[in-house]
């Protein structure tokens, strides 16, 4: 039952989100400059074909009425038609999106994995030059452009060392075992890319969270009472650090899809974001629309799992 | 004690810890300024990245002087950097050092008028929340929600359909990132408005915005200062992850631009030279402003002043 109590918000606080998301676009799309009906129907259709698609958004029809139709697609999935393949947009994105969560996923998994043991190192070494150089390497990467570095490890790794491939996602000759592999080593650079510019939140704030546990009273007392440094840091007060950390990853997902739409133009990586990319190119708005929607309520949904999941851990959810 | 502490304060989106922004929510007298001003002398990395800000505005402005601008196409396709050229030159046979220059122009007219409209925005949103109890619920329930969502295909959707062009982009970035400035200096203009001084301004008058105007944001002050580099640099980030994806102002050079024909070039990945000038600028321009500010957290931090 308390478990229920705890669940329950924070599924209606997504639900509320994802409605917050398709209420500004529907906004946006109507008070902006420009044809609302561009972001559902091509005005290189037939005229029967945009008349029919016009009608089922109601876009002939006030405002009010609009929004409910708009809704009510959007609720179905109905993002629109694609400009330039003609199948509806979610048929596109669907198609694109494995890709996108295997290299997000990837990415902020291996930036939490480096990122919390540098933090630590640089909170218990504080002052000290490695403490300077961890900061500085956080500082650094999240001012870098992610294309940068992308191309950047895409010329040194994929071109000139040929150690790893430059570009897609899994190699179209590869069956079985070999193709598991292919798509391994595909995801290395984009992935790295990533992770670079991510790690700099993580390690700065693992870092002061972790300075701020150290100077707590139970800390003292574990000193006093003789337990060695190294089980203090990784056990009693790493515990406590963690939980402010967890909570930059909700903060970070946006940023951290926003990475990779760039990350995967860069690697021509089949996701969502190299969709957008074409999308932009031959103007084709239903896509961006739907991009935007989707990716929107991915992040989410990402949000609230990992909120639900990490409250199992937190023995004080539990208790109250 | 000039730890990189304050960057919670900056980009990462993270809620501003004890350490950062705890200090003097009074506003700063002029002497206090100039106390500022002697801690961040001593700072070599504050003093080098404000020299560097100051050289790329310096570059801005004068580029009409120091480049011609690069319109025309020319016969050395693709050369490597030489004396000719120092930054080679790109697929049409363009001087990449011109661009470069004339981006520098572009990208820092896109920061700055975005983080001045985010800036305005959000701290007038801020303080009306913290000043007004009743409608704080209801912003910062926007702010989070906002902040939540991916802003750049929101960004890139509305690029698209109203059609690239410097406004645009300044309208686009300012439009998604005042919600941060918001959290930002919500947090500590909550704190100004429970302070004595604010309620006794309340017995002396009953104009709400006078007490916003004369009380509450030379108060918030320090933190709308750290904001708008904050701010600034993202934009600077935002404006080059549009004009890569091609929705940049076609008429006008920007670094992200440059970056943006070399992909569509496809001279990306052996032209070494089309994106590693304009992405060392990009880096020195945002890493500069984030030292920046991290150095003026520093000075403006009494405790450091004590040396």
């Amino acid at each position: 039952m308390s478990r229920l109590f705890f669940v329950l918000p924070r599924l209606g606080r997504g639900v509320f989100t994802i409605w917050f998301a398709v209420t500004v676009t529907f906004l946006l799309l109507r008070l902006l400059p420009g044809d609302p009906a561009l972001a559902v129907a091509s005005p290189n259709m037939t005229e029967e074909a945009r008349a029919a698609l016009l009608t089922q958004y109601g876009l002939d029809q006030p405002l009010i009425v609009q929004y409910g139709l708009y809704m009510w697609q959007m609720l179905q999935g109905n993002f629109g038609v694609s400009f330039t393949q003609s199948v509806p947009v979610m048929d596109v994105l669907l198609q694109r999106l494995p890709w996108t969560l295997l290299l997000t996923f990837t990415a902020l998994v291996i930036t939490v994995l480096v990122g919390i043991p540098l933090g630590v190192l640089a909170a218990s070494r504080r002052g000290k030059v490695l403490d300077k150089i961890i900061q500085v390497i956080g500082v650094t990467g999240q001012s870098i452009f992610v294309p940068s570095i992308g191309v950047l490890l895409l010329f040194v790794f994929g071109l000139s060392l040929k150690w790893l491939p430059i570009g897609g996602a899994y190699d179209t000759d590869a069956y079985g075992m070999d193709w598991y592999a292919s798509v391994a080593r595909h995801l290395v650079l984009p992935a790295v890319s990533l992770m670079l510019i991510q790690l700099g939140s993580y390690v700065l704030t693992m870092r002061s969270t972790l300075i701020e546990a150290l100077g707590e009273d139970y800390v003292t007392l574990a000193k006093a009472n003789g337990l060695p440094y190294r089980r203090i840091l990784w056990k009693h007060a790493l515990r406590n650090a963690l939980l402010p950390t967890t909570t930059l990853i909700g903060l970070q997902l946006g940023f951290l899809v926003g990475g990779a739409v760039l990350t995967e133009t860069v690697f021509a990586y089949p996701g969502i974001g190299r969709g957008i990319y074409e999308a932009v190119t031959q103007l084709d708005f239903p896509v961006l629309q739907g991009a935007f929607l989707l990716l929107a309520i991915t992040v989410v949904v990402a949000n609230m799992l990992t909120d639900i999941v990490y409250g199992f851990l937190d023995p004080r959810v539990k208790t109250s | 004690m000039t730890s990189l502490d304050p960057l919670n304060a900056t980009p990462t989106g993270l809620p501003v810890s004890s350490e950062a922004l705890s200090a003097e929510p009074v506003a700063e007298s002029g002497r206090a300024g100039a106390a500022t001003w002697r801690v961040f002398r001593r700072d070599p990395l504050g003093v080098i990245s404000l020299g560097l800000l100051l050289l790329l505005v310096v570059v801005a402005l004068a580029a009409p002087l120091l480049a011609s601008y690069p319109a025309s196409y020319g016969s050395d396709v693709l050369k490597p950097p030489s004396l000719q050229y120092l930054f080679g030159t790109d697929s049409l046979g363009r001087d990449v050092l011109g661009e470069v220059i004339w981006g520098t122009q572009q990208s820092l007219l896109v920061a700055v008028a975005a983080s001045i409209i985010a800036i305005a925005i959000g701290t007038l949103v801020a303080v009306i929340g913290a000043y007004f109890k009743r409608l704080d619920v209801f912003i910062s329930v926007i702010v989070d929600l906002t902040l939540s969502l991916p802003v750049l295909p929101l960004m890139i959707l509305i690029a698209a359909l109203i059609g690239p062009s410097t406004t645009t982009i300044i309208g686009v970035v300012a439009a998604f990132s005042w919600p941060e400035v918001t959290r930002l200096v919500r947090s500590q203009a909550l704190t100004v408005v429970n302070l004595p001084y604010v309620d006794a301004a309340r017995l002396m008058t009953t104009s709400p915005v006078w007490i916003i105007g004369r009380h509450i944001i030379p108060a918030v002050t320090p933190v709308i200062v750290v904001s708008v580099v904050v701010t600034a640099s993202r934009a600077v980030l935002s404006a080059a992850g549009l004009a890569f994806l091609g929705l940049g102002d076609p008429t006008t050079w920007s670094w992200g631009r440059i970056l943006y024909e070399a992909q569509q070039s496809g001279a990306m990945s052996s032209a070494w030279w089309l994106t590693l000038f304009p992405s060392i600028a990009i880096l020195l321009l945002v890493l500069s402003a984030t030292l920046l500010s991290i150095a003026y957290n520093d000075a403006r931090n009494p405790r450091n002043r004590a040396r």
